[in-house]
Protein backbone atom coordinates (compact mmCIF):
# COMPACT_ATOMS: atom_id res chain seq x y z
CA UNK A 1 0.00 0.00 0.00
CA UNK A 2 1.33 3.43 -0.77
CA UNK A 3 2.39 5.31 2.49
CA UNK A 4 0.37 8.20 2.87
CA UNK A 5 2.09 10.23 5.52
CA UNK A 6 4.70 10.41 6.90
CA UNK A 7 6.24 11.46 10.80
CA UNK A 8 6.76 15.59 10.61
CA UNK A 9 10.40 15.39 11.31
CA UNK A 10 12.82 19.47 11.36
CA UNK A 11 14.85 19.25 8.15
CA UNK A 12 13.59 16.18 6.77
CA UNK A 13 12.82 15.25 3.53
CA UNK A 14 10.10 12.75 2.90
CA UNK A 15 10.55 9.40 1.47
CA UNK A 16 8.64 9.14 -1.48
CA UNK A 17 7.69 12.92 -1.48
CA UNK A 18 6.07 14.19 -5.02
CA UNK A 19 6.72 17.09 -4.16
CA UNK A 20 10.92 18.26 -3.82
CA UNK A 21 10.93 20.14 -0.42
CA UNK A 22 11.83 19.46 2.91
CA UNK A 23 10.20 20.28 6.42
CA UNK A 24 11.40 23.14 7.49
CA UNK A 25 14.27 23.43 10.59
CA UNK A 26 11.95 25.29 12.27
CA UNK A 27 9.43 23.33 13.38
CA UNK A 28 8.63 21.41 16.48
CA UNK A 29 6.16 18.75 16.55
CA UNK A 30 5.04 16.64 19.37
CA UNK A 31 4.68 11.89 18.50
CA UNK A 32 2.82 10.52 16.20
CA UNK A 33 2.32 13.73 14.26
CA UNK A 34 1.92 13.61 10.36
CA UNK A 35 2.25 14.71 7.44
CA UNK A 36 1.37 13.96 3.38
CA UNK A 37 3.92 16.22 1.69
CA UNK A 38 6.78 18.73 2.18
CA UNK A 39 4.15 20.57 -0.48
CA UNK A 40 2.29 22.02 2.37
CA UNK A 41 5.85 24.57 3.17
CA UNK A 42 5.25 25.89 0.06
CA UNK A 43 4.73 29.07 1.21
CA UNK A 44 6.24 28.91 4.38
CA UNK A 45 8.56 32.02 4.88
CA UNK A 46 8.60 32.12 8.83
CA UNK A 47 12.04 33.24 10.33
CA UNK A 48 10.83 33.15 13.86
CA UNK A 49 12.61 30.41 16.12
CA UNK A 50 9.47 28.05 16.11
CA UNK A 51 7.44 28.72 13.08
CA UNK A 52 5.32 25.96 13.92
CA UNK A 53 4.69 24.27 17.28
CA UNK A 54 2.40 21.63 16.49
CA UNK A 55 1.64 18.65 19.29
CA UNK A 56 0.93 15.10 19.04
CA UNK A 57 -1.21 13.13 17.45
CA UNK A 58 -2.09 15.33 14.37
CA UNK A 59 -2.61 14.72 11.33
CA UNK A 60 -1.90 17.48 8.38
CA UNK A 61 -2.89 16.73 5.20
CA UNK A 62 -2.62 18.98 1.86
CA UNK A 63 -2.88 21.97 3.81
CA UNK A 64 -1.29 24.98 3.07
CA UNK A 65 0.72 26.49 6.53
CA UNK A 66 1.77 29.81 4.21
CA UNK A 67 3.54 32.05 6.76
CA UNK A 68 5.04 35.92 6.87
CA UNK A 69 8.78 36.01 8.01
CA UNK A 70 7.63 36.90 11.70
CA UNK A 71 4.80 34.19 11.80
CA UNK A 72 4.30 31.67 14.18
CA UNK A 73 1.52 29.13 13.90
CA UNK A 74 0.56 26.89 17.15
CA UNK A 75 -1.43 23.55 16.68
CA UNK A 76 -2.68 21.54 19.67
CA UNK A 77 -2.90 17.90 20.05
CA UNK A 78 -5.58 15.39 18.28
CA UNK A 79 -6.31 17.97 15.42
CA UNK A 80 -6.56 17.25 11.80
CA UNK A 81 -6.24 19.23 9.09
CA UNK A 82 -7.49 18.49 5.83
CA UNK A 83 -6.70 20.89 2.85
CA UNK A 84 -6.98 23.78 4.45
CA UNK A 85 -4.81 26.99 4.28
CA UNK A 86 -3.55 29.04 7.35
CA UNK A 87 -2.34 32.38 6.40
CA UNK A 88 -0.12 33.54 8.96
CA UNK A 89 1.13 37.00 9.19
CA UNK A 90 1.70 37.09 12.98
CA UNK A 91 0.08 34.51 14.95
CA UNK A 92 -2.95 31.81 14.32
CA UNK A 93 -3.01 29.80 17.98
CA UNK A 94 -5.17 26.33 17.36
CA UNK A 95 -6.01 24.68 20.23
CA UNK A 96 -6.38 20.74 20.48
CA UNK A 97 -8.87 17.87 19.30
CA UNK A 98 -9.94 20.86 16.55
CA UNK A 99 -11.28 19.45 13.18
CA UNK A 100 -10.53 21.77 9.68
CA UNK A 101 -12.16 20.52 6.69
CA UNK A 102 -11.57 20.94 3.16
CA UNK A 103 -11.58 24.49 2.01
CA UNK A 104 -11.17 26.15 4.92
CA UNK A 105 -9.23 29.68 5.20
CA UNK A 106 -8.06 31.13 8.50
CA UNK A 107 -5.98 34.21 8.00
CA UNK A 108 -4.56 37.13 10.64
CA UNK A 109 -4.37 39.94 7.90
CA UNK A 110 -6.15 41.66 5.68
CA UNK A 111 -3.38 40.64 3.28
CA UNK A 112 -3.20 44.22 1.31
CA UNK A 113 -4.33 47.89 2.73
CA UNK A 114 -7.61 49.51 2.52
CA UNK A 115 -7.21 52.85 1.80
CA UNK A 116 -6.78 53.16 -2.39
CA UNK A 117 -3.59 54.87 -2.14
CA UNK A 118 -2.47 52.23 -0.22
CA UNK A 119 -3.74 49.49 -2.69
CA UNK A 120 -1.79 51.42 -5.52
CA UNK A 121 1.12 51.24 -3.49
CA UNK A 122 0.84 47.42 -2.94
CA UNK A 123 0.44 46.62 -6.18
CA UNK A 124 3.28 48.37 -7.39
CA UNK A 125 5.64 46.82 -4.67
CA UNK A 126 4.54 43.02 -5.55
CA UNK A 127 4.80 43.51 -9.26
CA UNK A 128 7.88 42.45 -11.24
CA UNK A 129 9.64 45.59 -11.08
CA UNK A 130 8.84 46.37 -7.33
CA UNK A 131 10.55 45.55 -3.85
CA UNK A 132 8.03 43.19 -1.64
CA UNK A 133 9.91 44.71 1.37
CA UNK A 134 8.68 48.44 0.49
CA UNK A 135 4.69 47.06 0.56
CA UNK A 136 2.75 49.71 2.93
CA UNK A 137 1.44 48.61 6.49
CA UNK A 138 -1.33 46.34 6.33
CA UNK A 139 -3.35 45.62 9.79
CA UNK A 140 -2.77 41.82 11.79
CA UNK A 141 -5.10 40.72 14.39
CA UNK A 142 -4.04 37.14 15.46
CA UNK A 143 -6.52 34.29 15.46
CA UNK A 144 -7.57 31.79 18.43
CA UNK A 145 -8.97 28.66 17.82
CA UNK A 146 -10.04 27.05 21.07
CA UNK A 147 -10.17 22.76 21.86
CA UNK A 148 -12.73 21.30 20.46
CA UNK A 149 -13.80 23.04 17.40
CA UNK A 150 -15.29 21.94 14.28
CA UNK A 151 -14.91 23.78 11.43
CA UNK A 152 -17.27 23.01 7.96
CA UNK A 153 -15.96 22.92 4.81
CA UNK A 154 -14.85 26.21 2.39
CA UNK A 155 -15.73 28.11 6.01
CA UNK A 156 -13.45 31.04 6.55
CA UNK A 157 -12.01 32.41 9.60
CA UNK A 158 -10.61 36.30 9.12
CA UNK A 159 -8.26 38.55 11.64
CA UNK A 160 -8.94 39.21 15.02
CA UNK A 161 -11.61 36.39 15.46
CA UNK A 162 -11.49 33.57 18.58
CA UNK A 163 -13.37 30.91 18.46
CA UNK A 164 -14.82 29.54 21.30
CA UNK A 165 -14.38 26.26 23.08
CA UNK A 166 -16.56 23.53 21.03
CA UNK A 167 -18.05 25.97 18.75
CA UNK A 168 -19.60 24.40 15.70
CA UNK A 169 -18.66 26.23 12.36
CA UNK A 170 -21.17 25.11 9.39
CA UNK A 171 -19.78 24.82 6.01
CA UNK A 172 -19.39 27.35 3.72
CA UNK A 173 -19.56 30.43 6.54
CA UNK A 174 -17.44 33.50 6.64
CA UNK A 175 -16.56 34.22 10.65
CA UNK A 176 -15.67 38.15 11.27
CA UNK A 177 -16.71 38.25 14.61
CA UNK A 178 -15.81 36.02 18.12
CA UNK A 179 -17.82 32.93 18.45
CA UNK A 180 -19.09 32.06 22.05
CA UNK A 181 -18.21 28.59 22.99
CA UNK A 182 -20.18 25.99 22.12
CA UNK A 183 -22.27 28.18 19.57
CA UNK A 184 -23.07 27.01 16.14
CA UNK A 185 -22.70 29.53 13.60
CA UNK A 186 -23.30 29.89 9.61
CA UNK A 187 -23.86 32.10 6.55
CA UNK A 188 -21.62 34.98 5.10
CA UNK A 189 -21.38 36.68 7.47
CA UNK A 190 -21.59 33.79 9.86
CA UNK A 191 -24.88 34.05 12.66
CA UNK A 192 -25.68 31.92 15.45
CA UNK A 193 -27.91 29.33 14.21
CA UNK A 194 -31.42 29.50 15.55
CA UNK A 195 -31.99 26.54 18.81
CA UNK A 196 -27.95 26.58 19.57
CA UNK A 197 -26.39 28.95 21.97
CA UNK B 1 3.17 40.15 -30.06
CA UNK B 2 4.29 36.52 -31.65
CA UNK B 3 2.69 35.19 -34.17
CA UNK B 4 3.21 31.71 -32.77
CA UNK B 5 2.47 30.07 -29.71
CA UNK B 6 5.34 30.78 -27.00
CA UNK B 7 6.88 28.76 -24.07
CA UNK B 8 7.97 30.48 -20.73
CA UNK B 9 11.02 28.71 -19.68
CA UNK B 10 10.38 28.09 -16.12
CA UNK B 11 6.85 26.30 -17.03
CA UNK B 12 6.06 22.55 -16.59
CA UNK B 13 2.96 23.11 -18.83
CA UNK B 14 4.50 22.50 -22.43
CA UNK B 15 1.28 23.55 -24.84
CA UNK B 16 2.26 27.24 -24.29
CA UNK B 17 0.75 30.72 -24.59
CA UNK B 18 -1.20 31.41 -27.26
CA UNK B 19 -0.58 33.75 -30.26
CA UNK B 20 -3.11 36.11 -30.02
CA UNK B 21 -2.38 37.85 -26.53
CA UNK B 22 -0.80 40.59 -26.01
CA UNK B 23 1.79 40.88 -23.14
CA UNK B 24 3.85 44.21 -21.97
CA UNK B 25 6.88 44.85 -20.69
CA UNK B 26 7.76 43.02 -17.11
CA UNK B 27 4.59 40.84 -16.82
CA UNK B 28 4.74 37.68 -14.94
CA UNK B 29 2.55 34.39 -15.63
CA UNK B 30 2.98 31.45 -13.38
CA UNK B 31 2.05 28.76 -16.26
CA UNK B 32 0.40 28.53 -19.50
CA UNK B 33 -1.83 25.92 -18.05
CA UNK B 34 -4.27 28.85 -16.93
CA UNK B 35 -4.72 29.30 -21.01
CA UNK B 36 -5.72 25.23 -21.73
CA UNK B 37 -9.29 26.91 -22.13
CA UNK B 38 -8.46 30.21 -24.05
CA UNK B 39 -10.54 29.94 -27.15
CA UNK B 40 -10.60 33.51 -28.26
CA UNK B 41 -10.11 34.08 -32.16
CA UNK B 42 -9.90 37.98 -31.63
CA UNK B 43 -6.51 39.84 -31.93
CA UNK B 44 -5.67 40.48 -29.65
CA UNK B 45 -7.58 37.99 -27.09
CA UNK B 46 -6.48 39.02 -24.35
CA UNK B 47 -3.98 42.16 -23.20
CA UNK B 48 -1.09 42.07 -19.97
CA UNK B 49 -0.79 45.54 -18.89
CA UNK B 50 2.81 46.45 -17.83
CA UNK B 51 3.97 44.78 -14.97
CA UNK B 52 0.81 43.22 -14.26
CA UNK B 53 1.18 39.10 -13.30
CA UNK B 54 -1.23 35.99 -13.95
CA UNK B 55 -0.53 33.98 -10.55
CA UNK B 56 -0.77 30.39 -10.00
CA UNK B 57 -4.00 29.00 -11.21
CA UNK B 58 -5.41 32.68 -12.84
CA UNK B 59 -7.11 30.72 -15.53
CA UNK B 60 -8.58 32.53 -19.28
CA UNK B 61 -11.80 30.75 -20.43
CA UNK B 62 -12.28 32.73 -23.07
CA UNK B 63 -14.41 31.83 -26.00
CA UNK B 64 -14.26 32.41 -29.64
CA UNK B 65 -15.80 35.84 -29.44
CA UNK B 66 -14.22 36.83 -25.97
CA UNK B 67 -11.62 39.32 -25.28
CA UNK B 68 -10.25 40.15 -22.09
CA UNK B 69 -7.89 43.21 -21.29
CA UNK B 70 -6.05 43.74 -18.26
CA UNK B 71 -4.22 47.18 -16.87
CA UNK B 72 -0.67 47.76 -15.67
CA UNK B 73 -0.10 46.46 -11.75
CA UNK B 74 -2.71 44.05 -11.70
CA UNK B 75 -2.66 41.16 -9.75
CA UNK B 76 -5.16 37.87 -11.07
CA UNK B 77 -4.18 35.76 -8.08
CA UNK B 78 -5.88 32.54 -8.67
CA UNK B 79 -8.33 34.20 -10.19
CA UNK B 80 -11.33 32.87 -13.00
CA UNK B 81 -12.26 34.85 -15.50
CA UNK B 82 -14.91 33.55 -17.94
CA UNK B 83 -15.53 35.94 -20.97
CA UNK B 84 -17.46 35.55 -24.19
CA UNK B 85 -17.88 38.73 -25.18
CA UNK B 86 -15.75 41.25 -22.53
CA UNK B 87 -13.96 41.58 -19.56
CA UNK B 88 -12.38 45.04 -18.87
CA UNK B 89 -10.11 45.21 -15.91
CA UNK B 90 -8.34 48.70 -15.09
CA UNK B 91 -4.65 49.14 -13.72
CA UNK B 92 -3.41 48.69 -9.93
CA UNK B 93 -6.79 45.91 -9.02
CA UNK B 94 -5.99 43.44 -6.52
CA UNK B 95 -7.71 40.06 -7.53
CA UNK B 96 -7.59 36.94 -5.43
CA UNK B 97 -7.58 33.39 -5.27
CA UNK B 98 -10.72 31.43 -5.98
CA UNK B 99 -12.55 34.78 -7.43
CA UNK B 100 -14.67 34.63 -10.39
CA UNK B 101 -15.46 37.26 -13.08
CA UNK B 102 -18.06 36.21 -15.91
CA UNK B 103 -19.79 38.07 -18.49
CA UNK B 104 -21.74 34.82 -19.17
CA UNK B 105 -24.44 32.97 -16.97
CA UNK B 106 -26.74 30.28 -17.60
CA UNK B 107 -28.49 29.71 -14.23
CA UNK B 108 -31.35 31.88 -14.37
CA UNK B 109 -32.12 30.09 -17.92
CA UNK B 110 -35.41 27.08 -17.85
CA UNK B 111 -34.70 23.85 -16.89
CA UNK B 112 -34.94 23.22 -20.88
CA UNK B 113 -32.67 26.05 -22.07
CA UNK B 114 -30.24 24.45 -19.65
CA UNK B 115 -31.07 20.85 -21.26
CA UNK B 116 -30.56 22.05 -24.68
CA UNK B 117 -26.85 23.18 -23.64
CA UNK B 118 -26.35 20.00 -21.94
CA UNK B 119 -27.19 18.20 -24.74
CA UNK B 120 -25.14 20.26 -27.18
CA UNK B 121 -22.26 19.99 -25.14
CA UNK B 122 -22.47 16.11 -25.03
CA UNK B 123 -21.92 16.32 -28.65
CA UNK B 124 -19.12 18.95 -28.71
CA UNK B 125 -16.09 17.11 -29.26
CA UNK B 126 -14.26 19.75 -26.66
CA UNK B 127 -17.40 19.63 -24.39
CA UNK B 128 -17.62 23.34 -24.46
CA UNK B 129 -20.67 24.35 -22.19
CA UNK B 130 -22.65 27.31 -24.81
CA UNK B 131 -24.46 29.91 -23.39
CA UNK B 132 -28.39 29.78 -22.91
CA UNK B 133 -28.53 33.61 -22.97
CA UNK B 134 -26.18 36.70 -24.61
CA UNK B 135 -23.11 37.83 -22.53
CA UNK B 136 -22.68 40.89 -21.14
CA UNK B 137 -19.73 42.88 -20.43
CA UNK B 138 -18.22 43.11 -16.75
CA UNK B 139 -16.11 46.56 -16.03
CA UNK B 140 -13.67 46.98 -13.28
CA UNK B 141 -12.33 50.56 -13.10
CA UNK B 142 -8.44 51.21 -11.39
CA UNK B 143 -7.91 50.04 -8.53
CA UNK B 144 -10.83 47.55 -7.92
CA UNK B 145 -10.33 44.99 -5.03
CA UNK B 146 -12.12 41.47 -5.54
CA UNK B 147 -11.64 39.31 -2.37
CA UNK B 148 -11.53 35.66 -2.05
CA UNK B 149 -13.85 33.44 -3.21
CA UNK B 150 -16.19 36.35 -4.37
CA UNK B 151 -18.06 36.23 -7.64
CA UNK B 152 -18.92 39.19 -9.96
CA UNK B 153 -22.04 38.08 -12.39
CA UNK B 154 -22.31 39.39 -16.08
CA UNK B 155 -22.92 43.28 -16.64
CA UNK B 156 -21.71 44.36 -13.51
CA UNK B 157 -19.77 47.67 -13.83
CA UNK B 158 -17.19 48.08 -10.13
CA UNK B 159 -15.92 51.73 -10.20
CA UNK B 160 -12.51 53.05 -8.98
CA UNK B 161 -11.28 51.68 -5.65
CA UNK B 162 -13.42 49.65 -4.69
CA UNK B 163 -13.53 46.78 -2.44
CA UNK B 164 -15.10 43.79 -2.83
CA UNK B 165 -14.77 41.61 0.23
CA UNK B 166 -14.29 37.48 0.46
CA UNK B 167 -17.06 35.47 -0.61
CA UNK B 168 -19.25 38.28 -2.01
CA UNK B 169 -21.63 37.37 -4.32
CA UNK B 170 -21.49 40.91 -7.00
CA UNK B 171 -24.83 41.17 -8.61
CA UNK B 172 -25.04 45.09 -9.03
CA UNK B 173 -22.82 47.99 -10.21
CA UNK B 174 -20.70 49.02 -6.99
CA UNK B 175 -19.72 52.82 -6.92
CA UNK B 176 -16.18 54.20 -6.62
CA UNK B 177 -14.86 53.78 -3.76
CA UNK B 178 -17.66 51.72 -2.09
CA UNK B 179 -16.63 48.40 0.33
CA UNK B 180 -19.60 46.21 -0.32
CA UNK B 181 -19.24 42.30 1.58
CA UNK B 182 -21.69 39.35 1.90
CA UNK B 183 -24.73 37.26 0.18
CA UNK B 184 -26.82 39.15 -0.53
CA UNK B 185 -24.24 42.28 -1.12
CA UNK B 186 -24.87 45.21 1.02
CA UNK B 187 -22.29 48.50 1.63
CA UNK B 188 -20.84 48.56 4.54
CA UNK B 189 -18.29 52.02 4.21
CA UNK B 190 -17.21 54.51 1.64
CA UNK B 191 -13.73 54.94 1.54
CA UNK B 192 -11.66 58.34 0.97
CA UNK B 193 -10.57 59.11 -2.42
CA UNK B 194 -6.67 59.39 -1.81
CA UNK B 195 -5.93 57.26 -4.49
CA UNK B 196 -4.52 60.42 -6.79
CA UNK B 197 -2.26 61.04 -9.33
CA UNK B 198 0.42 61.95 -6.91
CA UNK B 199 -0.38 58.83 -4.89
CA UNK B 200 0.21 56.98 -8.14
CA UNK B 201 3.25 58.75 -8.86
CA UNK B 202 4.89 58.48 -5.15
CA UNK B 203 4.14 54.67 -5.40
CA UNK B 204 5.79 54.10 -8.70
CA UNK B 205 8.79 55.88 -7.25
CA UNK B 206 9.09 54.14 -3.93
CA UNK B 207 7.76 50.75 -3.87
CA UNK B 208 9.95 49.91 -7.22
CA UNK B 209 13.25 48.38 -7.61
CA UNK B 210 15.50 50.83 -8.05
Amino acid sequence: MTQLFYPLTPGAALPGDWFPGKIPLNVIAGENTVIDSSFCFKHFFSTAPTGLRVGSHVTIWRTSLAADAGAVIEIGDYCYLANASLVCTERISIGSYVMIAGGVTIADSDFHPIGPAGRIADTVALSGRGDRSLRPPIEVRPVVIEDGVWIGWNATILKGVRVGEGAVVAPGALVIRDVPAGAHVAGNPARPVEGTT
Amino acid sequence: MSDAPFQLEYDWYDRGLPANIHVGRDVYIDTAYGFAPFRSEQTPGLVLGDASGAYDRATFMVGPRGTISVGEYTVLNGTYLVANDRITIGSHCLLAWGSVLTDTWIVQASPSVRRAVLRAAASDPGRHLGAAEPPRPVTLEDNVWIGFDSVVLPGVTLGRGAIVGCKTIVTADVAPYDVVVGDPMRIVRRLDADDTREARERALRECSRP
